[in-house]
């Protein structure tokens, strides 16, 4: 008759199982929640301390509900290295950034189009090799190399070694993008006339513009963030990027300059955030060729 | 405008297949040219050629008066519309139509300017400001059709221009295009693998296989009159009858009955008969001069029905008007329509005159 008489042992047993069930997810969400919980001020606290700090009265290691003020930012302009370093780092990440895009680009065109054999050996081979060229390893040959060359403390040559050391990953990545260009546009536009030089320019470039551009912004997240190479091979502190010059922001003692470094830190990041955010808007970043339409 | 003239043209590539093998052939002035053949039968690699996309290996080319067997394919004043239609995705429609304008260094208004006049005759106007991506099969088609046209060539050349079409959409482009052709007055060699395409627009087709022709001719003397087994295999939608028949004394014998014999066969005694189903009448009674046969399978195909007669020398293919179809099972006899039975040599597959 009515439906709980009918409820045998079986089904009750079911019943439990399937409670112990709710519960145990209940209890994996719960974990869930707290681990992310954790896991988010832990990545939050030193973005908070970025954006924080600079504008505090006593800057310091901790984070403090800011007592608002522009003082730290009169001691960054009164260093004499501090804004000049974020020019010599735009200088140097830009022209790496050309000369691997333009370097790369070309190349990865010529992999692409010309059928050499063990092509893809080659590649492989000089990806492999490509962390030893700029690897803490190669630090002593080159800078060796560029001191017999009398070109320490000269900024081409440092841009000439960042990009050799990016080349391998950058055509790595470029081929891949040339690859997916259908080689009856290129054929379309020799029909036409076109000269190689114009099939390029017109064709070959706009479409994989968005490998392009991620290989330009990489290429100055890569530089900005280098210290190593600059450090040896830059003496002339007129000369040194913002990741070297901030090393300079401590006394005799060890001690940093708060004031200094906080927002000198701030400064530092917005290039690169913004390099980002313009190319992701614009293209969307990938690390795969492709026609969108 | 110009005639297109190859003298033993040929293209072997690095691993030796020779695609293109030694063909001379000489395409006349505002005509509309098909290639057709199978897969692989070399007729891509031939435009190609012809465009100046792959190198010739042997032999020589001539568009108009020019020799143009060296040239690189910008110099051989010809315009190429793709299987793809190779449309710039980053280029907007206009953009697109004046790019070959752009190439020769027309200046930026007046090429626009003649895009758009070009544009408007193949109903693209509303569309000028949009990306290909955003076009229909159809309307890149006419994007790619109208880039060639402003290029002013004087030879088209189209890949497979209709493959990439929807079955409905390809017969209106089918006649779209012919009467475009005809507009132009432009020399135009096109490649497809479609039979009912190039007889359907072609003045004339070459029936390609493995790097040479089997027959150049009018769509009707390469439907009616088919110069070897391999084209009259090919062509027709319903594929040709072929059996095998022995000749005696003024009778062709086949399995299915008997035939009366051409004069002029000579000594021959094994020939193979090649008649088209369209060109055979069905007959529920017996009568003279027929192949007879048990009524098998029943095949719609709209206004007809192609019926297939199981003989003891194989099937037989009948095409019967609808509502005049057989019913399976029964025996019927199919009567060849007088002057359309043809006679093939055994060994070399060639037509033998009648």
């Amino acid at each position: 008759m009515s439906e709980p008489q009918r409820v045998d042992p079986g089904n009750r047993a079911v019943r439990r199982i399937l409670g112990d069930a709710v519960v145990r997810h209940a209890l994996s969400r719960i974990g869930l929640y707290v681990f992310a919980g954790v896991m988010l001020v832990f990545f939050a606290l030193p973005l908070l301390w970025l954006v924080l700090t600079p504008f505090s009265r006593t800057p310091a290691y901790q984070i403090t509900a800011p007592s608002f003020t522009l003082h730290n930012f009169r001691v960054l302009l009164d260093n004499p290295f501090a804004l000049r370093s974020i020019g010599n780092s735009l200088i140097l990440a830009g022209g790496t950034a050309v000369l691997a895009v333009v370097f790369a680009g070309t190349a990865a065109y010529a992999l692409s189009r010309v059928r050499l054999p063990g092509r893809d050996a080659l590649l492989y081979a000089i990806l492999l090799l490509s962390s030893i060229v700029t690897g803490t390893a190669a630090m002593v040959p080159i800078f060796l190399m560029l001191f017999q060359l009398n070109m320490i403390d000269n900024r081409l040559a440092l841009v000439l070694v960042l990009t050799g050391g990016l080349l391998p990953s950058a055509m790595f990545i470029l081929k891949d993008f040339m690859d997916s260009v259908p080689k009856s546009y290129e054929e379309s536009a020799r029909v036409f006339g076109a000269s190689p030089l114009q099939i390029l320019r017109h064709v070959v470039a706009p479409v994989v513009r968005p490998g392009l551009a991620t290989i330009a912004v990489w290429a100055i997240v890569q530089v900005w963030g280098n210290f190593l190479l600059p450090y040896i091979l830059l003496h002339d502190q007129n000369k040194q990027p913002a990741a070297v010059i901030m090393y300079t922001f401590y006394d005799e003692g060890g001690t940093p300059n708060f004031a200094l470094i906080s927002t000198f830190s701030l400064l530092y990041s917005v290039p690169v955030v913004v390099a980002y955010l313009i190319v992701n808007r614009r293209y969307g970043f990938r690390f795969q060729g492709g026609i969108k339409g | 405008m110009a005639t297109i003239e190859l003298a033993a043209l040929e293209k072997t590539y690095p691993g030796g297949v020779r695609a293109v093998d030694g063909l001379s052939l000489t395409i006349g002035d505002g005509e509309f040219f098909a290639l057709l053949g199978p897969s692989g039968c070399g007729k891509t690699t031939l435009l190609r050629t012809i465009a100046g996309l792959e190198e010739a290996t042997g032999g020589s080319l001539s568009i108009g008066e020019r020799e143009v067997t060296r040239l690189a394919p910008g110099q051989r004043d010809v315009a190429m519309v793709f299987q793809d239609y190779a449309l710039f995705p980053h280029m907007t429609v206009l953009d697109n139509i004046a790019y070959p304008l752009r190439i020769k260094r027309v200046a930026r208004a007046a090429r626009h300017e003649k895009a758009r006049q070009t544009g408007d005759g193949l109903e693209l106007a509303e569309l000028m400001a949009r990306r290909p991506a955003e076009l229909s099969g159809g309307q890149q088609q006419r994007v790619a059709l109208a880039r060639a046209v402003v290029a002013h060539p004087s030879a088209f050349l189209f890949d497979e221009p209709l493959s990439n079409l929807d079955a409905r959409l390809r017969l209106s482009a089918r006649t779209f295009l012919k009467r475009l052709q005809r507009e132009l007055g432009v020399t135009t060699i096109f490649v497809t693998h479609d039979q009912a395409e190039a007889l359907a627009m072609a003045d004339r087709i070459a029936v390609m296989e493995a790097g040479r022709i089997r027959q150049v001719g009018t769509p009707r003397e390469v439907f009616g009159r088919p110069a070897n087994t391999f084209v009259a295999n090919f062509i027709g939608s319903t594929p040709m009858n072929l059996l095998p028949a022995t000749v005696t004394d003024h009778r062709l014998l086949l399995a299915a009955g008997s035939l009366p014999a051409p004069s002029g066969l000579g000594a021959r005694r094994e020939v193979t008969v090649g008649i088209r189903p369209e060109y055979l009448d069905f007959s529920a009674t017996a009568v003279p001069d027929a192949l007879s046969g048990t009524v098998g399978i029943v095949e719609h195909l709209g206004t007809s029905s192609l019926v297939t007669l199981e003989t003891d020398g194989g099937p037989i293919g009948v095409v019967v008007p609808e509502e005049a179809e057989p019913a399976a099972g029964s025996t019927g006899w199919a009567v060849p329509r007088p002057g359309r039975v043809l006679l093939y040599d055994n060994e070399t597959g060639d037509l033998l005159p009648t």
